[in-house]
């Protein structure tokens, strides 16, 4: 048994698993930076090997199911705790039951699986509503977030769609990276906020016309704040515009 | 900054907030115009601090209105505050909020300025504006006032996705004290032509539809009340032949329907329709209530009927007193027999007995169906069938979907239920696992009741926490006495629903 490390990429992560199956098993894969060498295991660091994470990549989708493979990689792009570990259990598990994995609800590998898939389109779905945008000088569109979960793709078919016209960028804090998009056609890059153009002349009217609008919306007989941070954790708050 | 703007968008929401329809579900589009798309599932953009979601600009076109509905806070014998929008000007708003992601698409309702014609041509304005000039594709709902023309009926649904008629009072009778003005039959006739429309264009889906081929278009239980036989209303057939009504001429020979520069949409309410009731208001039992929105299920293909508690805008001799507390209990447990109905597969009639014309306050009305049909239980959840699954109260159709697709693979162990999503401490009591029974004594109603109560009971300190505590005699707080301050459950019809402060 021994610690696989790799860097923390998507492929890196499929190379662990590919020596898992033919090398030595894993007791656990951990990327590189947050990794706490223990007594009982070795560890042996990976390099990412595109061959390599290919054929696990297409064994995934032949072998379990193009679903699964799709429910993998967004648990992987989950901040839950060992999620890598998750993935493994739920990939031999998948090896061995076929598409009908998915059907295990009940099963000890596979409900956490389900239940961080769930953390993470809850959050897309979330974070759909919940992105505000100003408009820059130049008319570009510029919103901020700070999601859980790295969820940045999973926003780009919804919003291109929608402002099919309009150049935007949507920049992840966080992770210090944003998705730009013009005419349809989008890419993920590192991003920071320097060199950003000023808002637009009348940005601050509208704000200041949807925080009205926010206000007076609300039925004064019926508030009920546990209600509403029930549906909006205050952690998105911060880049909201009306609160 | 046009202050004046600002001053109409307060007027003009503060007067919409009681509109509770605010879905964006119901249509999936790409982006066809030049800006916006709508979602299936609809998306909700933001929550306001009483707890309903925001994801349309919901506002009236205007306040200025010549009824006096007695629970309206816009009747004309009222002195506040009456502010108009400009088509262009709404439009420009609702296109600015949408650009910065603040809103899913816009609701425009409007109160009766001049007549419902009048109206209704400024909101097909507004709305064409919105449409064609600007190309957007994203999700429109609008309210259709009684009385308004069939053509343009016609014409708004050509352009919104989702159209609303509200019924507004759950009775007849209600509605002839409150809004004297408002005919049943006007109400009625809109919804009919929308429905028909619909049935038309092939397009009916939703809950509406489970209900099939029953009473279409037969607004049976609000005209004529329980009891009576089933009269079909003259023209109530859905299968509308040529030259009816409402078959557009050619769109050149109308001046309100303007040829497109965009092909956005080609449907009449993609998005289906709703209607909304207030709840107590009138004198209404809960079970005549379920039965109306139930009969508006059946005849109407409804997607929605949606409840608002009543809040007391005016002192008035026909209405609770304004130190009514607004019935938001009784609002949920409707809701919650509301579901029911579209996914459960109850039907009104199972939900109230003779005794009981109302709902318990503290129980949801699954388990209280339960516990009067507590011989149909325990249900074996590896056998039974989807249809028993759903009548478990704490299993829903999220988990019953999940056992049943377990079952195809591997039994179900009680453990899996948790994981499931089962509500298990309302469960346990109703169901057996491979043949053993989990709850802790035998099925008796009283015993299942007080076990599901007790959290809540804790929690207003009317039980001691467990039974091994020993009273002393030098702490008076350290126990309360055993008895509820108010009964809650049984409600006497004459106190309108609400509980007195």
């Amino acid at each position: 048994m021994v610690d696989y490390l790799y860097d923390g990429s998507f492929e890196g992560f499929l190379t662990c698993i590919y020596y898992h199956y033919y090398e030595e098993k894993a007791a656990g894969i951990f990327t590189f930076d947050n990794y706490q060498p223990s007594i009982l295991n070795t560890f042996v660091e990976i390099k990412t090997q595109g061959d390599k994470a290919a054929k696990v990549y297409d064994a995934i989708g032949q072998k379990i199911s193009p679903y699964d493979l799709q429910r993998i990689y967004r648990v992987f792009l989950s901040t839950v705790i060992n999620r890598e570990m998750l993935l493994l259990n739920y990939i031999r598990l998948g090896f061995k039951q076929g598409s009908k994995i998915r059907l295990l609800h009940g099963n000890p590998y596979v409900s956490p699986v389900e239940k961080a898939e769930k953390k993470v389109t809850a959050e897309v779905h979330r974070i759909l509503g919940l992105l505000r945008f100003s408009v820059l000088e130049g008319e570009v569109l510029y919103a901020v977030l700070e999601p859980d979960h790295d969820i940045l793709e999973f926003l780009a078919d919804h919003f291109t769609d929608r402002y099919k016209n309009e150049p935007f960028i949507i920049h992840d804090k966080r992770r210090g990276k944003a998705l730009v998009a013009q005419g349809g056609e989008w890419y993920i890059t590192d991003f920071t906020e320097k060199n950003l153009p000023h808002i637009s002349q009348n940005e601050k009217e509208y704000r200041a016309l949807w925080k009205k609008y926010f206000e007076t919306i609300a039925i004064k007989e019926r508030t009920n704040p546990k209600c509403q941070k029930n549906f909006m954790p205050v952690r998105y708050w911060k880049h909201l515009t009306e609160i | 900054m046009d202050s004046s703007l600002m001053d109409k968008l307060k007027i003009l929401a503060d007067s919409a907030k009681y509109d509770v329809s605010c879905s964006t579900s119901g249509v999936e589009r790409k982006n066809v115009g030049r800006m916006g798309n709508a979602s299936c599932a609809g998306i909700c953009h933001s929550w306001s601090a009483d707890g309903r979601c925001i994801s349309l600009l919901k506002v009236l076109f205007t306040n200025k209105c010549v009824y006096d509905c007695q629970y309206c806070v816009n009747r004309r014998s009222v002195d506040v505050e009456r502010a108009s929008f400009e088509p262009a000007e709404l439009a420009e708003l609702t296109m600015e909020f949408y650009r910065r992601n603040y809103i899913e698409g816009l609701f425009l309702s409007s109160a009766v300025e001049v007549s419902p014609d009048y109206t209704a041509e400024r909101i097909l304005h507004c709305l064409s504006i919105l449409r064609y000039e600007y190309g957007f594709a994203g999700y429109i709902h609008a309210k259709i006032i009684p009385g308004v023309s069939q053509e343009l009926t016609h014409a708004i649904g050509m352009v919104a996705d989702r159209l609303s008629v509200n019924i507004e009072l759950p009775t007849e009778e209600s509605l002839q004290r409150l809004a004297p003005q408002k005919k049943a039959r006007a109400i009625f006739a809109p919804m009919k032509q929308i429905t028909n429309t619909l049935i038309e264009q092939k397009s009916l889906k939703g809950p509406g539809t489970m209900f099939k081929g029953q009473n279409l278009n037969n607004p049976l239980n609000y005209l004529n009340p329980e009891g009576r036989e089933l009269i079909q209303p003259e023209g109530a057939n859905a299968d509308i032949g040529d030259g009816s009504l409402y078959q557009m001429g050619s769109p050149a020979g109308n001046a309100l329907i303007r040829e497109a520069r965009y092909k956005y949409k080609e449907k009449f309410a993609p998005a289906g329709q709703t209607t909304q009731m207030i709840i107590g208001a009138g004198t209404e039992t809960d079970s005549q209530i379920v039965k109306t929105s139930e009969s508006l299920y059946r005849s109407f293909k409804m997607k929605r009927v949606y409840f608002s508690a009543y809040i007391p805008v005016t002192d008035s001799p026909l209405l609770p007193s304004v130190f009514t507390a607004p019935p938001l209990i009784r609002e949920h447990r409707l809701y919650q027999a509301d579901w029911l109905l579209r996914f459960y597969g109850f039907t009104a009639d199972e939900m109230f007995t003779k005794e009981e014309p109302n709902l318990d306050l503290d129980l949801d009305p699954k388990i209280t169906w339960a516990l009067r049909n507590i011989n149909l239980f325990p249900i074996e959840i590896n056998k039974a069938s989807m249809e028993e699954l759903l009548r478990i109260p704490g299993v829903g159709t999220v988990s019953a979907l999940r056992i049943v697709r377990q079952r195809k693979v591997a039994a179900v162990k009680y453990d899996d239920l948790k994981k499931m999503g089962v509500v298990l401490k309302r469960a346990k009591f109703f169901l057996t696992c491979s043949g053993k029974y989990y709850g802790e004594k035998d099925l008796m109603p009283e015993y299942i009741k007080g076990k599901i109560l007790e959290p809540c009971r804790i929690k207003s300190r009317l039980l001691p926490i467990n039974d091994e505590t020993q009273i002393s005699m030098f702490s008076p707080g350290a126990f309360s006495l055993g008895a509820p301050q108010q009964s809650k459950s049984k409600r006497s019809l004459e106190s309108n629903g609400g509980l007195l402060i």
